[in-house]
Parts: structure tokens; sequence; C-alpha cells
């Protein structure tokens, strides 16, 4: 091969790299090709012939299955309840995260500590009294609760990460800040959250993306199908048209559209927020 | 370490018995809703499952291990008990070694990393109800693209009830689960090879080591922390599997693609409450012990060689 040029060479070493990722890449997205184009197809197209591309695109079908479920509910519910989630995980994380990296009181170790054991126990252990609480506090079917019970899910990961982050911040800051009058909270609020917008930010969609597809606590908690979330709202509407195929396939479109698009905005920060977390 | 440095660097006022409450000021609100609304209910599972309920609310009337003497004789509990531990042990291979390869494959390319390691992970932003419709669909008996493909390439005799095979409900969940997860170990082994030194690689290059060499010697030792990341990831999902499966199959047909969430899931619905908490539990208790155990299985054995 010593007759080849250096990047040729190389070139020719990648391309069963290239080969296996393509093939790969194919059939991971062929599903979701496929789920895209039937949605756009007419019922009798989908049954007698589930391969073929769509003859006409029937953009109708979104409409009908729009309107066939209250989707704009849940489509507010789901946005409502995630921001809302989602901002308080990060403004709730950073204050404690603050507190746990940076002060020395006693009982530091002991209470992140405890944050950490919530994480070491699967989701159903916690149910069955959550369930009870929730209806003993006027708090079931109820979105604010749905708020609560996501936020106190995703504070010790929250926490964990932040804490990480937060250590890494020289002493020098925080003692110059102070020379110049800054309180803690000051400094915190105008200094350290400032700062800290990258890992803010990989964090917020982390806990964006989590809460956003958060299925099981909101079917154990929510009953009424004007508090539905999209991943429960999805459900309701399919029971209700599973029959009616390309209803259906829209629908399922309709849910995984918006998420596709903050992937697309946020992919890095999402990643980044995985990898953070596990690789220290 | 938090201990080593002073509270905003300021020298310590007033004598040493003076508690700041600053800090548990920072910490108060984050506290009380992760103890009411997340530790709580937990430790009150384990608790009231030794304890009759009424309905939704637990009694002080003491009940023993009934309940767990119910479950562990319940054929159902253990049947979807058996299922965890077959997803589990399918999910520690599975996915992982797809994550890896496609890590590495992707760590050696130079052009088109990022659309790679994006288009892969794709599947893995879904919620499980999107993942188990869209799945729903392509194991549909006869509009789904599973059996037409095998009828267009003429395989057409391994057309299947995908979902509706009692022996093969099980693994058709699995196969969606795998869709959505190996994506996750996927971009998690990339960025811990990214974190190798090239140096490595580079020597390991001039030595004439082949890709097969490089994994096994180089790549996969390097990992090894990311690995007990990774598999620890999987232990988690797989004993805790719910929403794919729920929709999929509901844990049928006859139970069987039940697992332990959706068992715990139909107890709560029929207000078998004590039951419920004690199958919660039992489960609980087995991912303590096999996370935990795995974690420090893996520390022993990195700090022993």
């Amino acid at each position: 091969m010593e007759f080849l040029g250096k990047s040729t060479q190389r070139r020719l070493r990648s391309t069963p790299f290239y080969l296996v990722l393509s093939f790969a890449t194919v059939v991971t997205l062929v599903p979701i090709v496929w789920v895209f184009a039937s949605a756009l197809k007419s019922n009798k197209e989908i049954r007698e012939n589930p391969l073929a591309l769509p003859a006409e695109w029937r953009f109708q079908n979104y409409i009908d299955a729009w309107f066939g479920a209250s989707f704009d509910e849940y489509f507010f519910n789901s946005i409502f309840i995630t921001v809302a989630s989602v901002a308080i995980v990060l403004f709730l994380s950073s204050l404690a995260a603050y507190a746990f990296a940076k002060m020395r009181f006693p009982g530091n170790q002991m209470i992140f500590f405890v944050f950490l054991v919530g994480m070491a126990f699967p989701l159903s252990a916690k149910l069955g009294p959550l369930l009870s609480l929730m209806y003993e506090l006027n708090l079931a079917n109820s979105r604010f609760g749905l708020i609560l019970v996501y936020v106190a899910g995703s504070l010790p990961f929250a926490i964990l990460m932040l804490r990480a982050f937060f250590q890494g911040f020289p002493q020098e800051l925080e003692d110059s800040a102070a020379l110049d009058g800054c309180s803690r909270f000051q400094f915190y609020w105008r200094i350290l959250l400032p700062l800290s917008k990258p890992s803010l930010m990989a964090l917020g969609i982390f806990v964006f993306m989590g809460t956003w597809n958060e299925f099981f606590q909101a079917l154990l908690l929510i009953n009424e199908d004007s508090k539905r979330t999209l991943p429960l709202g999805l459900t309701a509407f399919q029971d209700e048209y599973f029959t009616d195929f390309a209803l259906s396939f829209a629908g399922i479109n309709i849910t995984a559209v918006p998420v596709i698009i903050v992937y697309i905005m946020f992919q890095r920060n999402l990643i980044e927020g995985i990898t953070v977390g596990s690789l220290k | 370490m938090a201990q080593t440095l002073s509270a905003a660097g300021k020298p310590r006022a007033g004598p040493r018995f003076r508690l700041d409450l600053m800090p548990y000021l920072f910490i108060l609100p984050a506290v009380l809703i992760y103890v009411v609304f997340n530790l709580g209910p937990v430790l009150a599972s384990f608790f009231f499952s030794f304890f009759k309920w009424d309905l939704l609310a637990p009694t002080t009337e003491f009940a023993g291990l009934d309940h767990y003497t119910f479950i562990l004789n319940d054929n159902r509990f253990l049947n979807a008990l058996g299922h965890n531990f077959i997803f589990l042990g399918l999910a520690v291979v599975i996915p992982v070694s797809m994550g890896l390869f496609l890590a590495v494959f992707i760590y050696e390319i130079r052009r088109g990393r990022v659309v790679f390691r994006a288009a892969l992970f794709l599947p893995a932003i879904f919620s499980g109800v999107v993942i188990a419709y869209v799945w729903k669909w392509i194991y549909h008996s006869f509009a789904g693209v599973l059996n037409a493909v095998l009828e267009a390439i003429g395989l057409g005799a391994f057309t299947q009830l995908w979902l509706g095979d009692h022996n093969l409900a099980l693994y058709s969940t699995f196969v969606a689960y795998t869709w959505a997860s190996f994506g996750y170990s996927m971009v998690i082994f990339l960025a811990g090879l990214q974190d190798i030194s090239t140096d490595i690689f580079d020597a390991a290059r001039v030595d004439g080591a082949n890709f097969w060499q490089k994994i096994f010697y180089i790549t996969i030792p390097c990992l090894y922390d990311v690995f007990t990341f990774v598999i620890t990831l999987r232990i988690f999902t797989a004993m805790g599997i719910f929403g794919v499966v729920y929709i999929l199959t509901g844990g049928g047909p006859f139970y069987s693609s039940d697992v332990i969430d959706i068992y715990v899931f139909r107890m709560i619905g029929n207000f078998e409450m004590g039951w419920a908490t004690a199958a919660a539990s039992v489960n609980a208790v087995i991912v303590v012990i096999l996370t935990t155990g795995f974690i420090k299985f893996r520390e022993w054995r990195s700090w022993s060689s």
C-alpha cells in the first residue's frame, strides 16, 4: 500500500467503519421514517401496502388526529409541567449544591449522602405511599402535584452533578467577592450562576427530556383527561384510534416531533448532560 | 472536599459554637421537597409493607411477613421477576456491546462523527410511550413493516405474531428496549474513549496492533469505570422496565411478558397495597444488592489487579 498517499490509506482504513455505521444508522432510523411516511398515507394504502411511500401526502391525518383528542390540552400540560419542573430543579439544586460544595456546616456530608440514597431505588419503590400521600394532600390529579413529584425525582442527580461542578470553582473567586462585600446569596446569584451557564444548560436539557417523557408516575397520579401530559394523552388517543391506522401514526408523530426539535437544537447539551454525570 | 473550605473565606467570627444557619437555608427547600415526595414514600413503602392497608391508607394493624409470604408464593410475582432477570441478562450484553462497538467505530472515523452520533442516539430521546407505539406498528400482524419486509424478501414463512405469541412477546419488547437504549451506552462509551490519551493508541499502532487487539488490550481495559457505570445503568433500567412493556403487551399474552413494575402497578390498581408495597420492596432490595454488589465487585477487582 506504500504507493498510495497517506490520506488515501487512511480513507481506505476507515471505509469499513463508515459502512457499518451507515448500515446501523439506516436500521435505526427506518422505524422513524416509516412511521412518518405512514402518517401521510390513507388507511387503505397502509393496509394494502405497508412498505409503499404515500401516493399523495395526506396532511389531513394530522388535523384529524389533533382534533380526535385533546392534543392542545396535552401539549399545554406537558409544556407547563416540564418548564416549571426544570426551572424549580435548576434553582433548588444549584442552591443546595452550592452549600454542599462550598460551605462548611455540621451534617454537610451526611445530608448529601441522604440525597444519593434516593438514586439507589427503582421508581416503583415509592409509588404506593406516594399515591396515598398525593390523595391525602389533595395533590392527586393535579398538575402542581405532578410538578412536585418530578422535582423531587430529579433533585438528587441535579445536586450530584452541580456539586461536582461547583467544587471546581476556585476559592479565590468567592474570597474576593466576599472582600467586596458580596453576600453568599449575591455571590451565588450574580457570579456562580452566570459562570455555570453551560452546566445548567446541560442539566436543564437532561431534566427537560426526562420530565417531558415521563409516563409511569403520570399514569398513576393523573386520571382526568384535561390534566394529561402528552405521553399519557397519546395512550388515551391510541386506545381510541389504534384501529384507525393513519390517525394512530399521526398521533405518534405529534408526540414525537417536539422532542425531535428540542434534540436537534440542543443535542450537544443533552449528550453533555448524560456524559458529565457518568464520567465522574 | 467541602470541609477544607471555610465558609465564604471569611475568618471565622465569634465563638466556635455559634452555628451558621445560612447553609441550611440554602439546602432546606431541596431537602423538604425531596424528603416529602421521594425519600419519604420509599421509606414508607418499606415500613408499611409490614402493615395492613385499608384501600389507599396504611393502618396500624401489624401484618408481619404476611404480604411477603403471599407474593413469594405467588407464581405471577415469581414469573414477573424471572422476566426481569431475563431482561437483565440480555440488557447487560446486547445494548452494551452494540454501544461499545458503535462508539469505537465513531471514534475511528474522522468526518461525520457528530452526525452518526446524533442519528444513532435519536431513538433514545423518546418517551417509552412513543417507542412502544412505534414498535407496536412495526410488529403489527399485517400492516407492520417487519412482516411486510419478511414477505417482500421471500421469508414469508418467518412472519410472526410478534406480540401475540407467548414465546416471543417478551423478546419482542426487549428489541424495542434495545432500540431505545444502545444509544445511551454509545454516547457514554464515546465520551470515555475521548478521555483516553491518544498516545496509547498511537503506541499500539506503532507496535503493529490490529483493530481487535486494540479493542481487547487497550479500549476495554481503559474503559473499566465506564463499563461499570454503563452496566449499572442497564441493571437499573432492566429491573425497572415499565412503559414499553406496559403499552406493547400489558404483560401478556397470559402474563408471558409480565414484569415486576407492571405487577406492582396492577396490585395498586386493585387496591392491594400490602402486596404492591411488598413486591416493590423486594424488587428494590434486589436492585440495591445488584447495583452496589456489582460496583463493589468492580472496585475490588480493579484494586486487586
